[in-house]
């Protein structure tokens, strides 16, 4: 039985003081994004497209146009996003800096706004972090900026037969600390850009170059309050390189990377506005 | 400042042993309290299958628990050491006598941890109904709510008491240190120094 005051589970519902705050965490980041130069795109709800990209077909909310061919709700806005921008509006427009305020949709009744940027053809994972960051300094959250190279895991993985992704999805310290390498060991208490020169000289020419790039990213963005996470490793939809997550507590408040689409490297990122929401009205 | 989530019992006990032969000093919950406030370490006393719970959510950011308890659950958390304690099976009891044919068109099997159970059977493509039950697990082959039982086995006492034999062992448990994935990055220093330190600790034990 359902009751009249009952709303689906995982749905979001926004009002007075909370749709205030929505609203303004919304506004904050529109006004942030055009003066940067992004312009604004709003994609349709209905896509034929996201099951080609989404692995788990299982999250997607499944229904059927007027010629019963598969249509879900979108449960990922890049995949939309980029697409309809190269494929669609490719005639009209060169526009190449978008911004997306939109919810996305998984099975059964989960809802999730977000805020999104992708940078097309950018390969600079700087250039959208900073906007990250100045989106949730003007709303006065001061977060931790965590940095990681999806690289690093890969390569790491593929040089010993021991390991494999598995490993480092699930953080096995232990298995990197049993093959007794050095260069390995200081990998799993590294923290910050200064421990990085200091592992440079002896980690293999692939790992130093991947590690390069996380340091060039921190330095560019003078973030104090950050960390290195070399080994992390999580299983993505596309962000395939450097990669960064806006973390505080044990929430996430965005991620971004950079990935590639027949490839041209492009760079972006999403905040999760419903988490921002709640650390404001906290 | 580290919290960590300690499951009630001997557990917490021997937990909290390591951490006074790390730091050479008493670490005592008293009356009936359940927190231990001290200056490096908050202590959570918590039921045992809360402890995941707790780090998942990161109302700690360190806990001990059985490596049964995280299979059952499935939480993401970060396994950081096997402590090596609390040494136990999960296994298949049957009543004396019994054999477990993993041919019959549909078993009953009652257990408490019904995840395990399920996976178990699903991994060997055998099809079973599975009856969650809560405790005195040993008690449904015995008046035939159940052709076998799913439960934790240390010494296999309680079993032979009640007239059952394990016939098959589907994991050794022992417990383990876990982390919550954020604490992990945000507080790696203090996290992999405990591990460490308590990592030094079981190895001289060994």
């Amino acid at each position: 039985m359902i009751f009249e005051h009952e709303i689906p589970n995982g749905s979001k519902l926004y009002f007075g003081e909370s749709a205030k705050v929505k609203r303004r965490v919304e506004s904050i980041a529109s006004e942030v994004l055009y003066s940067k130069g992004y312009e604004e795109i709003v994609t349709p709800l209905f896509s034929y497209h996201q099951h080609l990209s989404i692995s788990d077909e299982k999250k997607l909310v499944r229904l059927n146009d007027e010629k019963n061919h598969n249509i879900s709700l979108r449960a990922d806005s890049t995949i939309d996003v980029v697409r309809i921008i190269q494929k669609r509006l490719g005639r009209n427009t060169e526009h190449k800096k978008w911004f997306y305020i939109q919810p996305v949709f998984t099975y059964p009744t989960e809802e999730h706004y977000q805020v999104g940027v992708e940078y097309i053809g950018q390969k600079s994972l700087s250039s959208v972090l900073g906007i990250a960051k100045e989106i949730l300094d003007r709303l006065e959250i001061k977060p931790l900026i965590q940095i990681s190279n999806m690289q690093i895991p890969k390569l790491i993985s593929d040089m010993f037969e021991e390991l494999s992704l598995e490993d480092f999805r699930h953080v096995n310290i232990e298995k990197f600390l049993s093959l007794n390498v050095e260069w390995l060991e200081k990998l799993v208490y590294l923290q910050n850009a200064k421990q990085i020169d200091e592992v440079i000289s002896i980690v293999p020419e692939s790992i130093k170059t991947e590690l390069l790039k996380m340091k060039e990213l921190c330095s560019e963005m003078a973030c104090e309050n950050s960390v290195m996470a070399p080994l992390y490793y999580a299983e993505m939809l596309y962000y395939d390189e450097l990669f960064f997550r806006i973390i505080e507590k044990n929430e996430v408040y965005a991620r971004g990377g950079r990935y590639k689409n027949e490839e041209l490297n492009s760079v972006g990122f999403a905040i999760y506005t419903d988490v921002v929401c709640e650390a404001l009205t906290k | 400042m580290l919290t960590v989530a300690l499951p009630k019992g001997r557990i917490a006990q021997e937990t909290l042993e390591i951490f006074e032969k790390i730091f050479g000093e008493s670490f005592v919950f008293n009356d009936r309290k359940l927190i231990l406030e001290t200056p490096k370490f908050r202590f959570l006393l918590v039921r045992n299958q809360d402890v995941a719970t707790y780090v998942f959510h990161q109302a700690a950011d360190i806990g001990v628990v059985g490596l049964d308890t995280l299979e059952e659950q499935g939480l993401d958390v970060i396994r950081l050491l096997d402590l090596k304690k609390g040494v136990c099976r999960v296994a298949i009891g049957m009543r004396k006598g019994e054999k477990l044919d993993l041919s019959k068109p549909e078993l009953k099997v009652a257990t408490k941890m019904v995840n395990i159970t399920k996976r178990y059977f699903e991994e060997r493509a055998v099809s079973v109904d599975i009856i969650k039950l809560y405790g005195s697990i040993e008690l449904a082959p015995l008046v035939g709510l159940a052709d076998m039982i799913v439960d934790i086995v240390e010494t296999g006492t309680t079993m032979k008491q009640n007239g059952l034999e394990v016939v098959e062992e589907m994991m050794t448990s022992s417990t383990y240190l876990i982390a919550n994935k954020n604490s992990f990055i945000a507080k790696k220093d203090e996290v992999l120094d405990i591990y460490k330190k308590i990592s030094d600790v079981i190895k001289s034990d060994a």
